[in-house]
């Protein structure tokens, strides 16, 4: 029988065996920290970087320090990082090449930690500065949203008089700065063709000398021509003076007409801003019909975000590769491959499974102990889903914190379901990011779900929030109205849901701070309404008043002035038409009258001489 | 190709056992027709190192095998799958699946299950027909076969000089 046994042969294997084993000892801590560094950094796209791993024997622990899960968005801060993981292995599957962890817990887990290099993954050389340019829109958008705000905040329901007159493009100032240009130019048109039409001294002078020269006979053909010709100049004087009148006459009752036409638009122009204005900025409280998602959404909306970038960033990990790519070609080459067919039992050996993994996290609310049951990428094999739960431990503002979660990727694209529920959170100093306005304290409770179906979600959640109040630094009237009127108000509720595709889910907020906050609101608002209508009216006729002006007065006097150039006209029309008789009538008129003299003392003698007769 | 030929023939021609070339035969269906990472090849190993077998016919038949795998294995595929979806069988692999052991042979791999299966069933015919065969050719064409061209170039050829010379 022995001479079938090779002892050369049996040596050999089982020194190849042991120098195999001893390989294996030595060398599996570090392949498991370059596995858990390499294939960790493909998972998430980012480097994972692990200090150190030791492995113990009896029993076997696997220890692995230092480690920190880069955030792909931001590699200049991590994802997750802890300090220790201590797990126990089992060893029998692990020789299968399946690390089948019992229990594993973590110390020192932080999120979001600062890294002190860069965990972006190194790239060819042309993609390198995208990466900057990737984290640079991330800070943009950060940066923008305190722009976000303020555009938030322009649209406040509630401005003063002045804040509106002041942003709001207003027709009394543009007809009147219209009117009051033209105003100017008509007037200096006026003045212009005024300043050479006659005054009354003049008028008299001119008819002084008419007088003059109309006075007494012609004493010779000398003082007649002397005479004619200075009635001559006078006329011509008139004739100037006469189309003076008339252009000043013209320009007068052009400036009349066009100042008339645009004063009748501007005076109508308060009424119309005043209308304008009230359209465009709702007086009444409907303006604080949605002011809970404006208050409450950002804040919601943001832990919502964290939340969902989380999840999206987990979950791929817990998907089975199987149900990957294409499922048809894949089954093709497990065909040729082959492939392992499970059967049941109570001793599910996939490829990788933390049946037990516990850890505390420090969150800005305290401290949160977190066990995660049976994580494994191949949920079919162990036909367990992964179960999460997030217990506050001694919450300094919380009575008692709770998540549950269940993330199920048996069958097709998974189901992952959240709960949450949140007592008695004692909120202080919550910055609500309108009008500077503060939750000085509250108490809040939150009960929320989510369900995620593949790329579907559905999430809703509830706030109620018990002995609320308000408090606002910002000095303006929509501040000081509002904290008015949340005074009154010191509980309400705000209900989120998230509906539709996990990219981009249609979320609505909404509050019954809503429904009380106008009612308190109402009072106050159609006071302030009736407040700022008036005032508007007031300031409006103010700018009236100030491009008008004195228009009024000066239209009487552009009436005065135009019924004096009418009697100057007149005046001047009689002065033109008198007229010169000339020398030689005058003679003729002297040598008839000494003829008609003579022929009537004939006659006289005439009749004396037949009344002798008789 | 040729050198390994050459290495055949010159086992063949050899004074090793015929037993224990058709041993080495045998044993290589496993490691060639078997995806080689597998408890059960650790286990041939240890038999082909510790019991006199021919290496030389075990190494040239597992590359041998090894080729003829590439072929057999959706064969191997369809018996594994047929044989762990059987409704006879699925109590008893349900059974061993309870096992460490047995999940560790990674017996319910398709095709490890289906080639496994094969080997094992092509085992004995291999070992009695290789050990017949390798006696007939002793005998009957040993000689012959030494004289003709084409083990004379085989001889000649610097692959055989340097087996030789390796003394393989």
């Amino acid at each position: 029988m022995t001479k079938w046994i090779r002892w050369s042969g049996l040596l050999g294997f089982v020194v190849f065996m042991a120098v195999l084993v001893a390989f294996w000892l030595f060398a599996a801590a570090p392949i498991i920290k370059f596995s858990i560094e390499r294939f960790g950094s493909q998972a998430v796209g980012a480097k994972v970087d692990v200090d150190e791993v030791t492995l113990g024997f009896n029993p076997l622990v696997l220890s692995i320090n230092g480690v920190q899960v880069t955030d792909i968005d931001e590699p200049m801060s991590n994802l997750v990082s802890f300090d220790s993981a201590v797990a126990d292995m089992a060893l029998f599957p692990l020789l299968l090449g399946k690390a089948i962890i019992q229990d594993m817990s973590l110390q020192g887990v932080e999120f979001g930690s600062v890294r002190q290099t860069s965990g972006a993954l190194s790239k060819p050389a042309q993609t390198t500065p995208s990466q900057t340019t990737e984290a640079e829109p991330a800070k943009q958008q950060v940066a923008a949203k305190p722009e976000d705000k303020v555009k938030t905040s322009s649209s406040d329901p509630l401005l003063s008089a002045d804040e509106i007159l002041a942003r709001e493009p207003l027709l009394t100032v543009t007809r009147g700065e219209k009117f009051k240009s033209s105003l100017a130019t008509h007037k200096q048109e006026i003045d212009e063709s005024l300043a050479s039409v006659p005054n009354e001294k003049t008028l008299r002078d001119y008819q002084s000398k008419l007088d003059i020269i109309l006075a007494g006979k012609f004493k010779s053909l000398k003082d007649f021509k002397a005479r004619k010709k200075a009635l001559d100049d006078l006329q011509d004087q008139f004739k100037t003076d006469r189309k003076a009148i008339k252009r000043a006459s013209a320009a007068i009752k052009n400036g009349k007409k066009d100042l008339q036409s645009q004063w009748s638009g501007l005076k109508q122009a308060p009424k119309e801003d005043y209308k304008n204005i009230k359209g465009k900025y709702t007086l009444d409280a409907m303006g604080t019909s949605n002011l809970a998602a404006l208050l409450f959404g950002k804040d919601a909306g943001g832990y919502a975000a964290t939340a969902l970038e989380y999840y999206e960033k987990v979950s791929p990990l817990l998907a089975n590769d199987d149900e990957e790519g294409d499922l048809l070609e894949d089954a093709q080459q497990k065909r040729l491959a082959g492939q392992f067919i499970h059967f049941p039992t109570d001793r599910p050996l996939p490829d990788f499974w933390i049946k037990h993994l516990s850890f505390s996290a420090n969150l800005p609310m305290g401290e949160v102990m977190v066990t995660v049951e049976d994580i494994t990428h191949q949920q079919d094999v162990i036909n367990k889903a992964t179960t999460l739960k997030a217990v506050g431990r001694d919450l300094p503002a919380i009575k008692s914190l709770t998540l549950n979660g269940v993330l199920d990727h048996r069958i097709g694209k998974g189901r992952d379901q959240f709960d949450l529920a949140i007592q008695d959170w004692q909120l202080k100093g919550l910055n609500l990011g309108l009008a500077g306005l503060e939750l000085d304290n509250s108490l809040l409770d939150v009960k929320a779900d989510a369900i995620f179906n593949g790329s579907h979600m559905n999430a809703q959640g509830q706030g109620s929030f018990n002995q609320a109040n308000f408090s606002s630094n910002d000095k303006t009237v929509l501040a000081k109205e509002m904290v008015s009127a949340l005074a009154n108000i010191d509980t309400f509720s705000v209900d989120g849901k998230a509906e539709g595709k996990l990219s981009h889910p249609d979320v609505s907020i909404s509050s019954d701070l809503d429904s009380k906050l106008s009612k308190a609101f109402n009072k106050r608002i159609k006071q302030k309404q009736d407040e700022l209508a008036k005032e508007l009216r007031n300031k409006l006729a103010d700018k009236l008043l100030s491009y008008g002006g004195d228009y009024e007065d000066q239209l009487k006097q552009l009436n005065v002035s135009e019924g004096s150039l009418g009697d100057k006209s007149k005046a001047m029309g009689k002065m033109a038409s008198t007229e010169m008789g000339d020398y030689q009538s005058q003679l003729k008129a002297q040598a008839k009258a000494k003829a008609d003299k003579k022929k009537k003392e004939l006659a006289k003698k005439a009749k004396d001489k037949l009344k002798k007769l008789f | 190709m040729l050198g390994m030929l050459a290495k055949f023939f010159k086992v063949l021609n050899g004074d090793g056992a015929p037993g224990q070339i058709a041993l080495g035969f045998s044993f290589a269906l496993f490691i060639g027709l078997t995806p080689f990472l597998s408890v059960h090849n650790i286990v041939i190993l240890f038999l082909v190192f510790a019991i006199r077998v021919n290496l030389s016919a075990f190494f040239l038949a597992s590359a041998l095998f090894s080729v003829l795998a590439y072929g057999l294995d959706p064969l191997s595929v369809l018996l594994g799958e047929s044989l762990l979806a059987s409704p006879g069988l699925q109590e008893f692999w349900t059974s061993l699946y309870q096992s460490d052991f047995w999940r560790a042979t990674k017996f319910n791999h398709t095709l490890l299950l289906g080639s496994l299966s094969i080997s094992l069933l092509l085992f004995i015919p291999v070992l009695i027909l290789s050990r017949k065969l390798i006696g007939l050719y002793r005998e009957r064409f040993m000689a012959w076969f030494e004289k003709l061209k084409i083990s004379k170039m085989i001889r000649a050829s610097k692959f055989y000089k340097l087996y030789e010379k390796l003394g393989a």
